[in-house]
């Protein structure tokens, strides 16, 4: 192993860890759901995790499998009783999931350990697990943005009403986005507690929204490649920003700033937009150079003619 | 139709061109005394009608006459204060509007509702998606995960819609007409029984509607019944076989095209002196 590796191993777990909460946040708004229950399951994963390890001695894979699934569970609970509500009452409702998970947190007795937590989670979770899950995790996510899936996705996301006269059962889809954001967040908390081995109150809740969500801002917040340049960038960050000591917050609100403003779709968003301008700018130039070539459509107005040049003179508007 | 209908009809000697509609032949909808009231706004207000397979209907009516509220009712998008719709037959009043379109009925909408980071094939090859009559051997798995298959039904809804050459556009760069025409391909490739267009050659040219009116007019077999909403009055003409006329939420007449444009109580409440003395 490179010595890089092993003296920033911390920050690779870092990285993963909030690269899964990223995705527990996103994967719900791809749906044009405003839930930020996936910060709670992530604190919900946490203790789990500690839990399963510490009075249930179990081994790491099935903490983290049973720990996914519950939260999974409980997060669709959640979904089922706000799936009335929309937008800003609905993040709400989701930010007080996350305050609660916190409460119970400090007042759940041995159980959660109160204020001190839990610690000397110690188990047989390797790196090579971490790899594997974070894989397996973006991977079927990545496949959720593509094809029949990733369009009614958008469908669900950007008309409701039109999705459903396509067929698609909005509230089912909304309802899953919850459950997988659950998931998501809960393997994420409880990989954290894996790697960690100590919980403590103050690790969950509240700023866990605000990274999660500077992640998504920056990075982009429609594909999975967003999540992933927002978890690194937000994770190795700080650490290079530790140089500037303690002008390092404000550097980091200020790029988070920025971003927000002249990025509303995330440096992600910029590359699409770029991709996008370019084909259109080549279609263009494939077009004068064949409106160069051919004689122009006489003015008797040849309408088989001008139907074949249609698509070229709207590529001109 | 089970409640009296105050509507005048018309004489119908069937459709005004093209196959005479089946008769006897049953209804593949059905509206029986539908209201739509917001507050106290009779959007529909006691609507009963069928809709024949085979047969390109019209609704004509001044702006606000409920049109588009009737749509809406019948896909299940707009919710009933009272009535019943049934669809072959069977009722569906309660039915959500996904579980409705997944019967094969399939609308456009007032205003070009594209998806917008889409291309025009990816937006027509949603309403495809939809599809769960298809025969035959599915596209294997990892195709249709890498999103990768492109439905054989896409293909023939872009010829229909004259789109050849649009495919990799996006929304935004094609003219309104044009974008209009991705919707109407969008709602053919699922391949419809119903297919209710809300005014679908707003903001086109005389040609571009002449051939929607050609395009919807050769979808006219295999059984899909149709349902325009048009200002377009020559267009209705020319191209329906069956219109109803409202005004106020209500019908006013029905039957041929020609005999309800100059039906009197469409002279009054629609078109005024003009058509009457046009025609
Ligand atoms: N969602 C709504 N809430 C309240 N009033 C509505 C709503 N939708 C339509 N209306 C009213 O219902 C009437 C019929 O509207 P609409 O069906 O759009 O008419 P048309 O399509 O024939 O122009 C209008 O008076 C309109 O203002
Ligand atoms: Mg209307």
């Amino acid at each position: 192993m490179s010595s890089f590796y092993l003296t920033n191993l911390v920050l690779v777990q870092a990285t993963i860890t909030g690269l899964l909460l990223a995705l527990s946040i996103q994967v719900p708004i791809r749906m044009g759901v405003f839930s930020f229950a996936g910060a709670g399951a992530y604190g919900f994963g946490c203790y789990a995790g500690a839990i399963l390890v510490l009075d249930y001695q179990m081994a790491a894979v099935p903490t983290i499998v049973i720990t996914g699934l519950l939260a999974g569970l409980v997060v669709l609970v959640v979904g089922l009783l706000i799936a009335k509500l929309n937008g800003l009452y609905l993040a709400m409702a989701t930010v007080a999931f996350c305050l609660i998970i916190s409460v119970v947190a400090i007042n759940g007795g041995e159980l959660t350990g109160g204020s001190t937590g839990r610690y000397g989670v110690i188990s047989d979770f390797t790196m090579g697990h971490m790899f594997a899950i974070g894989a397996i995790a973006l991977v079927l996510v990545a496949l959720s943005e593509r094809g029949k899936l990733g369009r009614r996705v958008d469908a669900v996301r950007e008309d409701p009403e039109l999705a459903a006269s396509m067929g698609i059962n909005v509230r089912r889809y909304r309802l899953v986005a919850f459950a997988v954001s659950g998931v998501l967040g809960g393997v994420a908390g409880a990989m954290n507690i894996l790697v960690r081995s100590a919980v403590s109150p103050l690790d969950i809740g509240f700023p866990l929204i605000v990274l999660a969500l500077t992640m998504i801002i920056v990075g982009g917040s429609l594909s999975w490649k967003g999540a992933v340049i927002g978890a690194l960038i937000f994770t190795w960050l700080p650490d290079l920003l530790a140089v500037v000591g303690e002008w390092q917050e404000l550097i980091y609100g200020i790029i988070v700033a920025i971003a927000a403003v002249l990025l509303p779709r995330g440096l992600y968003g910029v590359y699409v937009d770029t991709k996008r301008s370019v084909l259109r700018r080549r279609r263009q130039e494939a077009t004068d150079k064949a409106t160069a070539q051919t004689p122009p459509p006489t003015s008797t107005g040849d309408t088989t003619d001008i139907d074949r040049l249609a698509p070229e003179m709207e590529a001109q508007r | 139709m089970s409640t009296p209908n105050t509507a005048e009809t018309l004489p119908t000697t069937g459709p005004a061109g093209g196959a005479p509609a089946s008769p006897g032949g049953v209804a593949v909808l059905e509206c029986d005394d539908v209201c739509v009231h917001f507050g106290g706004v009779k959007a529909v207000d006691g609507i009963s009608l069928q809709l024949l397979p085979d047969t390109i209907h019209g609704i004509i009516g001044p702006n606000g006459s409920g049109k588009s509220t009737l749509i809406g009712a019948i896909t299940r998008l707009t919710k009933l204060t009272s009535g019943r719709l049934l669809f072959d037959g069977e009722e569906y009043q309660s039915s959500p509007a996904s579980v409705v379109a997944r019967k094969r009925v399939a609308r456009t909408f007032q205003t070009v509702r594209l998806l917008p980071d889409l291309t025009v094939l990816e937006n027509i090859q949603l309403g495809a998606d939809g599809r769960t009559h298809d025969e035959g051997p599915r596209p294997n798995l990892l195709k249709r995960l890498l999103g990768k298959q492109i439905s054989p039904a896409v293909g023939e809804a872009i010829e229909r819609t004259n789109l050849q050459g649009f495919e990799s556009f996006y929304p935004s760069e094609l003219s309104y007409g044009t974008q209009r025409r991705v919707e109407i391909a969008r709602a053919i490739s699922t391949g419809p029984r119903l297919l209710l267009l809300d005014e679908p050659t707003a903001g086109m040219n005389q040609t571009e509607r002449a051939e929607i009116s050609a395009l919807l007019q050769s979808l006219r077999t295999g059984g899909l019944s149709q349902l325009l909403v048009e200002h377009d009055v020559q267009m209705m003409i020319d191209t329906c076989d069956h219109v109803f006329a409202m005004n106020f939420g209500k019908l006013i007449a029905e039957g041929r095209p020609k005999d309800v444009v100059q039906s009197p109580q469409v002279q009054e409440a629609y078109l005024g002196r003009k058509w009457r003395d046009h025609a």
